[in-house]
């Protein structure tokens, strides 16, 4: 995953030469997995895990015997505007461009400082600002506040920045090309698998220099297909962490439309997702990558994935690419578990109808958000608290040359702030209300999907079993990382 | 069960249920598990099966930069006092991640290193030149 890559790297080979020379055991390699301090997260307990997984069964059987007879999420998402005054306070003119600024520049610092700052990724502020403030701080804050990363957008900033010079040198621009229907998401799978590549399995994840390449390629790509097919529906479908963090901003009791900032109820606007092409996988991207993160901590990884890096050394790849294969592999193994999951559920549901399998699929693809969110939560809850503080002083000395740009550069990580015990509630609690907003959004779905209410509850054993063996799996996973 | 009331009564139920649970099977609780000793031959060690203080001192060989018998695994319960010491034939820096306490270690040489074990997780020990992790610290709640 992040972190010293190439330390991993020569810990793999040590393993496995190792394994392979003396018959020594395999002792599974706990620390690397968050890498870039060093520090992974204690398994749950036994007793928390039992409580957690008869709490979820509690729950889901509690909902089965209580559900709502029509659906509640799935008119509208009951959006009430704040007073205006309020509402221009935090959304205008001024703040939307800010915002935008702010945005580019953060882009910009990474590029530079990944470029040109030192090459160790502790001391960097690309690596640590890309993989926690950036792709898992935003799943929290995204949760609870609404779309923030549209605000904050770069590539968005910069195709309206040049939209609107443009339009004032030339005149009109002309229409961009149509989106096509059937490309739906898939941009934005490729784009979610490639980076989560980077992040676990390729070999310099926490290079700054390679973090900055990559982020500079992306850009680059980003803005042609927005100049083809326009703003609008590009970041709507095709641009990868747009259409992820927006998918997280559904479960938020706030958001702004039209301009305007408001309130609505939680989790509605999730019903308002539209089942495009690739939406189902896009999901099981973010949960299967996930769970091959959590998994590759375990002693299960350990044999296996020395057991894979051995075969590919075997077939002639050097020690490097052969970890990379390895990983690769791994997180295969991830996507194709919880994807058959999805695959067994949505096929049972089918049988009580709802149209063909991939029908069903994507009419309940929207009910996997908060499971995603959740497992993203449990899994880099302590990273985001711990590494998180670097930031501080990451952003006074940002290339690592020793400067001090906001007097902080002198903080450490407080590993006080909280205890394993707190880290653990945290992940159990994640879960728990995860599976239990899954529940919610499933049920509801099936009202509408179902012509009476009996289908619908048939079609939601289907889906319950899916959430419970996602639940029970994420609960399990944390149970027997670094165990 | 449609009626408000009946609904209610079933989320109270939950939350009972869960409550409940909760302090039976966390009461239950018995620590962290006696940490298996790998000991190396020049160290002294209580084995206890009970979470008392443990007063040993583990040792970590390092052979040609690599832990012998792959990474030593050093348990420990939060507040204990962790000892333990690093015999290595190569002299590199021995960094213990998270405290963040760095010895340097000669070739033929050893590291000692005593500190109280105040933070929790599994942390990285590892030759700070070589990128080679020898060791990793699990410090569990009392």
């Amino acid at each position: 995953m992040l972190g010293a890559a190439l330390v991993r790297l020569l810990r793999r080979t040590t393993l496995a030469l190792g394994a392979a020379a003396s018959g020594a055991l395999a002792v599974p390699e706990a620390a690397s997995a968050h890498g870039l301090v060093g520090r992974a997260d204690l398994p749950i307990p036994e007793w928390l895990f039992a409580w957690a997984a008869a709490l979820v069964l509690l729950v889901s059987f509690a909902a089965l015997s209580t559900l709502w007879r029509s659906p509640k999420l799935e008119e509208d998402d009951g959006f009430r505007p704040l007073p205006s005054w309020l509402s221009r306070i935090v959304v205008n003119r001024a703040t939307d461009v800010l915002a935008g600024a702010v945005g580019v520049g953060l882009l910009g610092l990474v590029i530079v400082s990944g470029l040109l700052g030192t090459q160790t990724g502790l001391s960097n502020f690309a690596p640590t600002f890309i993989y926690v403030i950036f792709w898992v701080g935003l799943v929290p804050v995204s949760v609870l506040l609404g779309d923030v990363f549209k605000a904050f957008n770069p590539w968005r900033a910069i195709a309206r920045a040049t939209a609107f010079v443009a339009s004032r040198a030339v005149g009109p621009l002309p229409e961009p090309f149509r989106y096509p229907r059937r490309l739906g998401r898939w941009p934005a799978v490729g784009t979610l698998l490639a980076f989560t590549w980077l992040e676990l399995a390729y070999i310099g994840s926490d290079d700054p220099s390679d973090l900055a390449i990559a982020t500079l390629v992306y850009t680059a790509i980003t803005l042609l297909a927005v100049s083809y097919f326009g703003s609008a529906n590009w970041f709507s479908y095709g641009e990868g962490f747009s259409v992820y963090f927006n998918f997280f901003s559904r479960i938020a009791p706030v958001a702004v439309k039209d301009g305007r900032l408001g309130v609505r109820r939680p989790l509605a606007a999730l019903a308002q997702v539209d089942p495009a092409p690739g939406t189902v996988a896009l999901l099981i991207v973010a949960l299967g990558t996930v769970t091959f993160d959590g998994a590759s901590e375990g002693a299960l990884w350990a044999d296996v994935g020395t057991w894979l890096q051995d075969r590919f050394v075997d077939l002639g790849f050097g020690a490097g690419t052969a970890g990379e294969l390895s990983f690769t592999v791994g997180i295969i193994i991830g996507l194709l578990v919880i994807g058959s999951i999805y695959a067994i559920g949505t096929a049972g549901a089918r049988t009580v109808g709802g149209g063909s399998q991939v029908d069903v699929a994507r009419a309940f693809a929207h009910s996997l958000v908060p499971i995603a969110a959740v497992y993203a939560i449990a899994h880099y809850f302590s990273f985001l608290v711990y590494n998180g503080q670097a930031i501080a002083y990451l952003a006074s000395d940002p290339l690592g040359e020793g400067w001090d740009l906001l007097g902080t550069a002198d903080k450490g990580i407080d590993y006080g702030v909280i205890g394993a015990t707190g880290i653990w509630y945290v992940q159990v609690g994640a879960l728990v209300i995860g599976h239990v907003c899954g529940l919610v959004l499933a049920h509801d779905r099936a009202l509408k999907l179902y012509p009476t209410i009996k289908q619908a509850v048939r079609s939601q054993y289907w889906m319950l079993a899916v959430m419970i063996g996602y639940t029970s799996f994420g609960l399990w996973l944390l149970s027997q990382a670094n165990a | 069960m449609q009626t408000r009331a009946a609904r209610a009564a079933v989320v109270i139920g939950v939350i009972a249920a869960a409550v409940v649970l909760f302090a039976v099977l966390s009461g239950d609780d018995d620590e962290a598990p006696a940490p298996a000793s790998r000991q190396a031959t020049e160290t002294e060690q209580k084995t206890s099966t009970e979470t008392k203080p443990r007063a040993r001192t583990e040792t970590v060989t390092v052979r040609g930069g690599r832990a012998v018998g792959g990474v030593e695994r050093l348990e420990y319960e939060k507040d204990e006092p962790v000892r333990f010491v690093v015999r290595s034939d190569v002299s590199d820096e021995v960094h213990v991640h998270g405290y963040d306490i760095s010895k340097d270690v000669a070739a033929g040489g050893s590291a000692r290193f005593d500190f109280r074990a105040t933070l929790e997780g599994v942390f990285e020990i590892e030759l700070e030149s070589r990128g080679e992790q020898i060791a990793e610290l699990v410090v569990s709640p009392q």
